[in-house]
């Protein structure tokens, strides 16, 4: 069965073609929530086994989002991984993905072998 | 022998040197009055009888005896405006002569009369004025080339400050091309619905990245004062795109009113942009604190009388009646102006921010650049609503308000409304 992911992130496009990648190899079902706002909505509607969220958002930023999942007893088990452009690559080498707490951060341009490997370590078996 | 002695005496008290040459003569000297020894500092009585070459430098001389003969040949007065004679004790003097063929009914001679007038004073009073008008110039074209560099400095202080958020905004449109790149390198089967899509992201992102990046460099080019003719939305569509990371990250949101008729404003794009982001930079950072972070930017035409019964007509002294005018405002929500730093706000180096967010020369360098451009900068806290209001006022024309830089020139053909 494939895994549940919720993409919260306000670049359009950026969530249409990441969704087309990770859908593709059939392992994966992807919900686009382009409205930070409504990001905690859609997690409890759409209960991810793991969430991608943007960090640098109009309205919430990706903080506010992580805070928020924080304060949800069930929202809170969710495993996060944080995409974004403010970390350079460079920073975050293959090996040691960088850790803020129990969130993952991942820069974007995504290395999409390398998010395929977070998730699939991030998800506990079923 | 008494009517010779009156005459003299006269030629002699005369304000004006005179002298008379006699052309049948070899143009020898026969009367070379008071005046004329003290312009020239020689004597008469060693003057008489001799001629321009015994007395003067052969190429004085030369130019004597040319103008002379052009005088005897033209049979009529002859303006000299400025001629110089270097002199023994003087140096060099500049005289103002008029020369006069005159003939001598009683001896049958063919004289030629010089009357000269010492200007020597008023052009060395000229020459000086001369020298200082340059030495003030030069200085002017100095402060206009430090302010321009300050300018410059200025500005590339905002790029630095711009460019974290500038490369966030450039890496988004990358991520999205990097992942149309993965989505192909996993191979495509024909007929596979997503590649026009995604291609279609790709050609969209690659235009929002090279956007961004042109407007960058846009902004960043140095130049001297070069204004042309363009809508202010225009500029303020480039100006959000630059700060768009600063406005998204902080949550502002952004109202934009600024009518399609609007008549064209004549600026140097790159520097008024640098004017626009400082506000709006100022404008985010003062609201910082606010529940819901608002930015207004509006713009409309007024005629001057106008503006005049509005706002006082002290302010617009650099217009002409009947003018028109555009006003542009920038409105935030955010925490307004300290009256204590009301007065300051232009000055260099003020600044209410923490070290490292500016040096206080934003606004400075801005209210230069609006004063370039011949307009006024206005910063004022909202009346009715909490915040500042930041109001601009720019000619519609290129001859309107002052001017100045002399680099003018080099600007395009006024643009007539009307």
């Amino acid at each position: 069965m494939a895994h549940k992911i919720l993409l919260v992130d306000d670049e359009v496009g950026f969530t249409e073609l990441l969704k087309m990648n990770l859908e593709r190899t059939g392992a994966y079902e992807v919900m686009i929530e382009n409205d930070s706002t409504l990001a905690i909505a859609a997690a409890r509607s759409f209960k991810p086994d793991a969430i991608l969220l943007d960090i640098v958002m109009p309205g919430m930023d990706g903080g506010d989002v992580q805070a928020q999942l924080e304060k949800d007893p069930f929202l809170r088990k969710i495993p996060v991984i944080m995409l974004t452009a403010l970390v350079d690559s460079s920073e975050v080498s293959e090996g040691a993905v960088a850790q803020s707490g129990s969130v993952i951060v991942l820069p974007k341009p995504v290395d999409l072998p390398l998010l395929k490997r977070v998730l699939v370590e991030s998800i506990p078996a079923a | 022998m008494e009517k010779v002695s009156i005459v003299e005496s006269v030629l002699d008290n005369l304000p004006v040197a005179l002298v008379a040459k006699d052309a049948t003569d070899g143009f020898r000297f026969v009367l070379w009055n008071k005046k004329q020894e003290e312009v020239t500092t020689i004597r008469a009585t060693k003057a008489i009888g001799r001629d321009d070459y015994d007395l003067f430098s052969e190429e004085s001389a030369d130019y004597f005896r040319s103008v002379d003969k052009a005088v005897i040949k033209g049979g009529r007065l002859l303006k000299v405006p400025e001629e110089i004679i270097e002199t023994k004790h003087r140096g060099e003097v500049h005289l103002r002569t008029i020369k006069i063929p005159v003939l001598d009914e009683v001896t049958g001679r063919q004289l030629v009369v010089g009357i000269s007038e010492d200007i020597t004073e008023q052009v060395r009073s000229r020459e000086q004025l001369e020298r200082l008008n340059k030495t003030l110039s030069e200085a002017n074209r100095e402060l206009q080339e430090t302010q321009m560099l300050l300018i410059q400095a200025e500005k590339l202080e905002s790029v630095g400050r711009l460019a974290a958020g500038v490369a966030h905004e450039v890496k988004n449109p990358l991520a999205l091309i990097k992942l149309g790149v993965d989505y192909f390198d996993a191979g495509i089967e024909a007929g596979d619905p997503n590649v026009p899509k995604i291609l279609a992201q790709m050609r969209d992102a690659v235009a929002r990245a090279d956007r961004i990046v042109r407007g960058l460099v846009d902004f960043s080019s140095q130049s001297s004062l070069n204004r042309e003719p363009i809508h202010l939305r225009t500029v303020m569509e480039e100006v959000l795109l630059l700060v768009k990371h600063e406005l998204t990250r902080s949550s502002t949101k952004v109202v934009v009113n600024i009518p399609d008729d609007l008549p064209l404003a004549f600026l140097d794009i790159g520097k008024f942009e640098q004017v626009l982001i400082n506000l709006v930079i100022n404008a985010v950072h003062a609201m910082s604190e606010a529940a819901k972070p608002t930015l207004e930017i509006r713009a409309k035409v007024e005629t001057l009388e106008q503006v005049v019964k509005n706002q006082g007509a002290r302010k617009f002294e650099v217009f002409r009646e009947g003018d028109k005018v555009l006003i542009l405002e920038i409105l935030d929500n955010g925490t307004g102006i300290q009256s204590a730093d009301s007065g300051r706000l232009f000055d260099p180096f003020f600044t209410t921010k923490a070290t490292g967010l500016g040096t206080g020369l934003g606004l400075s360098v801005a209210r230069r650049i609006v004063e370039l451009h011949g307009g006024e900068i206005t910063i004022r806290n909202r009346s009715s609503k909490r915040g500042a209001v930041a109001q601009l006022i720019l000619p519609t024309r290129l001859e309107t308000g002052k001017i100045y830089l002399r680099s003018e020139a080099a600007m395009p053909s006024p643009h007539q409304t009307d």
